[in-house]
């Protein structure tokens, strides 16, 4: 709460005491907000202390009768309305990431790689609870764990790889140093929504590439903050993106890749609404504006990658389908290519089409990733089929070479079964990571 | 501890650091609270603080003086000063026998 405002408000509240009282320590303790430092805390002691002195026998003037007792509930409900108002969201969301405990054995859910050191940081457990830790990935193949902390899921690590933007269990962002990755700590955290557990409205979170804006897409809009000093964000702009349907209507609320900056930091491709894909100018983010929509192919974008070179956009749609565009004039992307059928393509474990026993629909699970190879030669999408209720799992990768105009040439397909879940594709090389459950992951090199 | 602070209920401790904010002169609201804070460490807010004097007045331990404008400095009373010197001779004792014990328990 700003200073001006609690001091405002502890001066009402001065004047909400009983009558003797106020003729007896009202000047006085005007005098004395003159030169206190009001703080919330001062609002919320000066209302104990109306709500104390009005059932204070020594300062009931007149006998308790029903209309003084209405009186006296009014006055109680106009206070406390506001402070539970108040405090009450917020003392929630702190309720709830305090008490964040670490699910017993989840698989990983998100991995988030830093562009310029060799950190990386992964989220274990899914919505509810979660472990994110942070491993020293110089040797990709023997990574050092060298801290944990129970911050929610890290969906993005700056460039430079000193700081996690996780979404709190309370579905806001938070913004933590891993600037000694031995000692993890939070330093700032953004509005968000408190009430929800796992936030539905929140798509992703995702940092330019010189590492001084954030970027954070939320159901209907997009918001930068300028995190030149991380302890200290300050909001730089608000882009709205009115969504077409309404929210909760369908779709899957969250994708670690659903936002992504072109290499550059000039371009934000994002996508919100159920469907909505659009591309902001970002060059300068505080004047950032909308350059172009991409147009829909009635499908959730799960996954953006740009090439390395920026001009082009690759975009994975739920459902198995991929489209390319060459952005050579961003305000008029031009699709390239089209691929669709490939969840039909991906088999479940041993090459079936379907798992023997599906006890519910929500033992089958599909995770996605996409990215360019480092030269921008190749495209990578892995499709995973999970048969939850067998632990079982097969990544299906496809692999297309991709001329200079952004065109795909024949698709190379392999398989392999592995108890894993979400795949995601290591931005230097071509490793891919994914968790079988227990906190643990391993990687495997693509064909 | 002394039986007429726990009457004090929540306010108790406030009124024993109010107490010892005035035992060396008389002080009007803020200079308790910023002396009180100097000596305690503890961060006071005016509704406690006003709380706590009108009982202490009450009890005649604390005595409000003219007012210097919208000021109205306070002094402790001889009672004051007697509830003030029991509680801490309370205190002293518990801590005599709490550095003792601890003492004993170090040697052990």
């Amino acid at each position: 709460m700003r200073t001006g405002r609690a001091g405002r408000l502890s001066r009402a509240l001065v004047g909400c005491h009983p009558r003797r009282w106020r003729e007896r320590y009202r000047e006085e303790m005007l005098d004395v907000l003159d030169q206190h430092q009001a703080s919330a805390r001062t609002v919320l002691n000066l209302a104990v202390s109306v709500l104390s002195t009005h059932v204070d026998p020594a300062y009931r003037t007149e006998a308790l009768s029903l209309p003084r007792l209405r009186r006296a509930a009014l006055i109680s409900a106009v206070i406390a309305a506001p402070l539970a108002l108040i405090l009450g969201p917020v003392g929630y969301g702190i309720w709830q990431d305090d008490h964040w405990r670490p699910a017993a054995d989840e698989g990983m859910v998100s991995a988030a790689f830093s562009a310029h050191a060799a950190i990386l940081v992964t989220a274990f457990g899914v919505t509810l609870d979660g472990m994110d830790m942070v491993w020293d990935v110089t040797d990709l193949s023997r990574p050092q764990r060298l801290s944990q902390f129970e911050g929610g899921q890290p969906t993005a690590l700056s460039p430079d790889g000193r700081t996690v933007a996780t979404v709190t269990f309370s579905g806001r962002t938070a913004l933590w140093t891993v600037a000694d990755p031995r000692h993890p700590a939070q330093i700032a955290t953004l509005p968000g929504s408190p009430f929800r557990h796992f936030n539905p409205d929140l798509r992703g979170q995702a940092f330019s590439s010189d590492g001084r804006t954030l970027a954070v897409a939320y159901y209907d809009h997009v918001v930068l903050w300028d995190v030149t000093s991380p302890a200290r964000p300050r909001l730089l702009r608000t882009l709205d993106a009115p969504a077409t349907s309404p929210p909760g209507s369908a779709g899957l609320p969250f994708s670690p890749q659903d936002l992504a900056f072109s290499p550059d930091g000039s371009i934000l491709a994002s996508a919100t609404g159920t469907d909505q894909v659009t591309l902001w100018n970002a060059a300068d983010p505080a004047r950032a504006y909308r350059i172009a929509d991409i147009d829909d192919p009635g499908a959730f974008a799960q996954g953006f990658a740009f090439s390395p070179s920026g001009n082009l956009l690759s975009v994975l749609y739920s459902g198995g389908t991929v489209l390319v565009y060459s952005l050579a004039d961003p305000a008029r992307p031009a699709r390239t290519a089209t691929v669709t059928g490939l969840l039909a393509r991906a088999k479940f474990p041993d090459g079936q089409s379907q798992p023997d026993e599906v006890l519910c629909a929500t033992c089958i699970w599909t995770g996605e990733a996409v990215a360019f190879s480092p030269d921008g030669h190749t495209l990578t999408v892995i499709v995973n089929r999970t048969e939850m209720s067998a632990n079982s799992g097969r990544d299906t990768i496809f692999d297309w070479p991709v001329t200079g105009s952004g065109t795909l040439g024949t698709a190379t397909v392999t398989a392999r079964d592995a108890a894993d879940s979400q795949p995601f594709i290591a931005p230097s090389d071509r490793t891919v990571l994914g968790s079988p459950s227990n906190y643990h992951w391993r990687t495997w090199p693509l064909p | 501890m002394h039986g007429k602070f726990d009457d004090l209920g929540r306010f108790a401790d406030p009124s024993l650091l109010i107490l010892t904010s005035l035992a060396d002169g008389p002080k009007h609201g803020y200079a308790i609270m910023t002396d009180v804070a100097a000596f305690s460490g503890v961060s006071m807010e005016p509704g406690t603080l006003y709380g706590a004097l009108s009982r202490l007045e009450r009890r005649g331990w604390v005595r409000p003086l003219a007012a210097e404008e919208r000021r109205r400095p306070y002094e402790i009373t001889a009672a004051g000063q007697e509830i003030l010197a029991g509680q801490v001779t309370t205190m002293q004792q518990i801590v005599q026998v709490a550095r003792l014990r601890i003492a004993m328990a170090q040697g052990a």
